[in-house]
């Protein structure tokens, strides 16, 4: 059932603005040791340099007019069972192509809407060549501006349940779904309540299966054996040297987020250059060596310091998902398909994954864990060569196949 | 099990040391001590009530309780004390009256000279025991306030304490190490030759930590002979062992099988398993990028306030925190020395030189050890755990958290003065210092 689009442009008042510059005007900060480097946290250098840039040099107007002129943006009202009505926002573009592919796009922490900017106009471009997609990309509750739930226990069903509704809102009945880290377990939701009646086909670039580790020899002996007397290439020990390296130094913030959202929260919320800092060594550490431009960076965090929930309530999913349990196994039936980053958090061989609904697989030599915004033409054409003629999902959404 | 980083029994690691004379410096006052006031400059207070009257508060989820962390109505209440209505001036008044403070130059080796602040009380009790005092994060040499009268008070019936109470580096109005790698041992140096420097040449040591754990499992055995030159006997309120295990604890393993558990230490379990599953984000998050975390706490009053008072509370057993009390606290850490960023380092440096510490650890210890048992310290283990054979003393207690020289004041002291009082397991640990006056003697 269709409802209408209630257009939004994004407008931060001018007392928000004049407050920030005035905390920012006040920034204290600690100091380093020597040769620190990155070992210890976001480097003093960086931090100080996009503070003065972000007090004086960067403007906010001149961003928000380029988001509000890229970005079709909207609000909707969504009901969530047991949680009232939430204000949703999102971004919205339909392809020329009609009979396009609604694709669902959902981000993750500490992202947001922000990242389908470069791959919407890849997706849905019009071509003989290749599918075209239309594509909603939500503001999960709690982020950009969309309210955040205001009780407790709001988990992947939750959040699941928003998209779903906001997708047949929208006037699309079935469509496929792409995402990654927290939009990674959020789609995988979507695949295992709606999958099939609606969610026809889920694509990640964050490829983390329940057994996802090394084959056992009684479960899986023939995989053993290959395991055991294959050596790892070069990739492999790097990407194992990666998801060692997360999950060693790289989950601080993982296990303060899961346990304790508001303790962080109040840091967060009321110190720019805290904020700057806590989001900044993400971008960092989990990209490829992306070159981060400074405006481009204070866009991405000014995004969560005038989020319309605040930066608080963007933790608080971390809790419910840890608290709740809901990271462990989940199989889905629909189609599924990796496109696999080097850089990515999460990278073991591939052979560890085994899923028979595994039926898209692609593999890169650059790229991270912000894939749509890092290496957008990469991730479309592994989207297009999933979807489209010849592709093994190729016409999963009946009678939108993605061509004219 | 992980474990929190609070503090160290430091001086369990203190390396090898010139031999000194027992008799040499020991009725005299240590030569150079610098007094030392708190003294905050105008400029900082005036600042940080700029930036409290600038605070941006967050939302809560209904009925959040303390279950998301520090609540809304706690911190709003305390930020908005410490804007209008907290005087600092009139507490660091009190602290100057409290505690003598002093400063001296230590030279640790690789790192330089650092100078380091410490609150020393001696009391009247010529013979009293020396006893170093070692506080922890959130903690402070604030700690030692209210065990300090008692610990240095003189009567024949239980012994007397002279008492140092020192500022880690990097916290209170110690400077912060510059270089990286400032770890254990450097913390041990440094409270060795403090001790030393002070003319206490053999001492005891107090404090709330696990430092059982990194004993000798990386010091080779000789440190530990050599090591009952100077620090000849160490008290905790925060025992660790690592648990029974078939090949490296493997009676400890069997008795586990076999007999049950108390409900007492079931309880244990549940505060452990807590502090666990809930209790330690802070701990993954300053020991693998302190730095990141540093930013906020040193901008955001708010932001340090709410990081150390969900500790207070959390960690205490229903301690009946007063406003101005937590204030004072935190206002030690935003106007400290080397700022807030500094103390959260020690975590990263331990964590990257001993990855595996709490693995396989067993006690290698060897001068005597005494326990006091809390019922909500953070990490509760069974006592048959943590029994070595140079646990000498033993005491349980049926309230009390993590911070008890705060909380418990008079248990405390009451344990160490059985510890080391006349009849007690420890007493005369220290050549020539018994802890009491010759007429008493007796």
């Amino acid at each position: 059932m269709t409802t209408a689009e209630i257009p939004f442009k994004i407008d931060i008042p001018d007392s928000k603005l004049s407050l920030l510059k005035q905390k920012l005007a006040l920034t204290t900060f600690p100091d380093e040791l020597e040769d620190a480097g990155r070992e210890y946290g976001a480097p003093l250098a960086d931090i100080q340099r996009l503070v003065a840039r972000w007090r004086d040099g960067y403007d906010w107007r001149k961003h928000e007019a380029e988001l509000n002129a890229e970005l079709p943006q909207f609000m909707k009202d969504i009901e969530v069972e047991g949680f009232g009505t939430l204000a949703i926002h999102y971004v919205h573009k339909k392809s020329e192509v009609e009979d396009a592919i609604p694709l669902l796009f959902v981000h993750g922490w500490p992202g947001n809407f922000l990242e389908v900017r470069k791959i919407l106009p890849l997706l849905t471009a019009a071509s003989p060549d290749h599918p075209s997609f239309h594509v909603v990309a939500i503001s999960m509750p709690g982020y950009g501006f969309s309210d955040g739930p205001t009780k407790k226990g709001f988990r992947f069903p939750q959040y699941a349940e928003v998209a779903n509704k906001l997708m047949l809102a929208l006037g699309y009945d079935q469509y496929v779904t792409q995402g990654g880290d927290l939009g990674f377990f959020v789609t995988r939701k979507i695949a295992n309540m709606y999958g099939g009646k609606h969610s026809k086909a889920w694509h990640t670039n964050f490829p983390r299966l329940p057994n996802s580790s090394p084959p056992k020899l009684f479960s899986r002996p023939l995989a053993y054996l290959t395991h055991i007397l294959t050596p790892y290439t070069e990739a492999e020990k790097a990407g194992l040297a990666r998801t060692d390296w997360f999950e060693k130094l790289g989950r601080g913030y993982f296990m303060e987020q899961s346990t304790q959202p508001q303790t962080l929260g109040y840091g967060l919320t009321d110190s720019p250059a805290g904020l700057l800092a806590w989001i900044y060594e993400k971008l960092v550490n989990w990209s490829d060596d992306y070159l981060w431009d400074d405006d481009e960076v204070l866009t991405w965090v000014s995004t969560y310091w005038f989020s319309r929930a605040g930066p608080a309530a963007s933790l608080r999913i971390y809790y419910e998902m840890v608290q709740g349990n809901e990271r462990g196994h989940e199989d889905t039936s629909i189609p599924l398909g990796f496109s696999y980053f080097p850089k990515e958090l999460f990278n073991v061989p591939k052979r560890w994954h085994k899923a028979s609904n595994l039926v898209f697989e692609s593999e890169h030599t650059a790229g991270g864990h912000f894939a749509a915004h890092e290496k957008p033409e990469l991730l479309v054409n592994d989207l297009r060569a999933m979807f489209g003629k010849g592709g093994p999902a190729f016409g999963i959404v009946p009678g939108k196949a993605g061509y004219r | 099990m992980r474990c929190f980083w609070n503090m160290t029994r430091i001086s369990e690691l203190i390396p090898v040391q010139n031999s000194f004379s027992h008799t040499s410096t020991l009725a005299t006052m240590a030569p150079q001590e610098t007094p030392f006031q708190i003294a905050i400059p105008a400029e900082q207070i005036a600042l940080l009530r700029k930036k409290l009257e600038l605070t941006v508060l967050p939302d809560e989820l209904e009925d959040a309780g303390r279950e998301y962390g520090a609540s809304l109505s706690d911190i709003r209440r305390l930020v908005t004390r410490w804007k209008d209505g907290y005087d600092w001036r009139k507490h660091e008044a009190q602290l100057n009256t409290e505690l003598p403070q002093f400063t001296t130059d230590i030279e640790i080796d690789g790192f330089g000279t650092l100078n380091v602040h410490y609150v020393h009380k001696r009391s009247d009790v010529v013979d009293a025991i020396p006893l170093l005092f070692v506080h922890g994060w959130p903690g402070s040499f604030l700690e030692v306030r209210h065990i300090l009268p008692l610990l240095t008070e003189s009567s024949p019936k239980h012994p007397s304490f002279h008492v140092v109470a020192f500022s880690l580096p990097g916290y209170g109005f110690s400077e912060a190490p510059k270089k990286k790698g400032f770890e254990l041992t450097q913390y041990a140096e440094l409270g060795n030759k403090l001790m030393t420097a002070l003319g206490y040449n053999e001492y005891v040591t107090q404090d709330g930590c696990w430092g059982h754990l990194v004993s000798e499992y990386y010091h080779p055995n000789n440190r530990c002979k050599l090591r009952g030159e100077h620090s000849n006997a160490w008290h905790t309120n925060a025992p660790m062992a690592p648990p029974p295990h078939p090949i490296s604890r493997p009676l400890l393993f069997l008795n586990h099988l076999i007999f049950g558990y108390t409900p007492k230490e079931k309880a244990g379990f549940e505060r452990s398993l807590w502090f666990r599953n809930k209790g330690n984000g802070y701990y993954h998050e300053q020991s693998t990028q302190p730095q990141t975390l540093g930013y906020g706490l040193t901008d955001s009053p708010v932001g340090l306030l709410a990081w150390i008072y969900e500790k207070l509370v959390n960690w205490t057993d229903d301690y009946p925190w007063d406003d101005d009390e937590v204030l004072t606290w935190i206002s030690i850490y935003w106007f400290s020395r080397a700022g807030p960023a500094a103390s959260v380092r020690i975590y990263f440096e331990v964590n990257k030189a001993y990855p595996n510490l709490l693995e396989g650890a067993t006690s290698k210890t060897t001068i005597p050890m005494g326990y006091s048992y809390f019922p909500k310290e953070i990490v509760k283990l069974p006592k048959r755990w943590l029994r070595a054979p140079n646990l000498v003393f033993e005491s349980d207690h049926t309230s009390g958290g993590h911070f008890a020289a705060h909380e418990k004041p008079k248990e405390l002291v009451d344990d160490l003065r059985k510890m080391f009082g006349k009849g007690g397991p420890a007493f005369g640990v220290v050549h020539g210092r018994s802890g009491y006056d010759p007429q008493s003697r007796l």
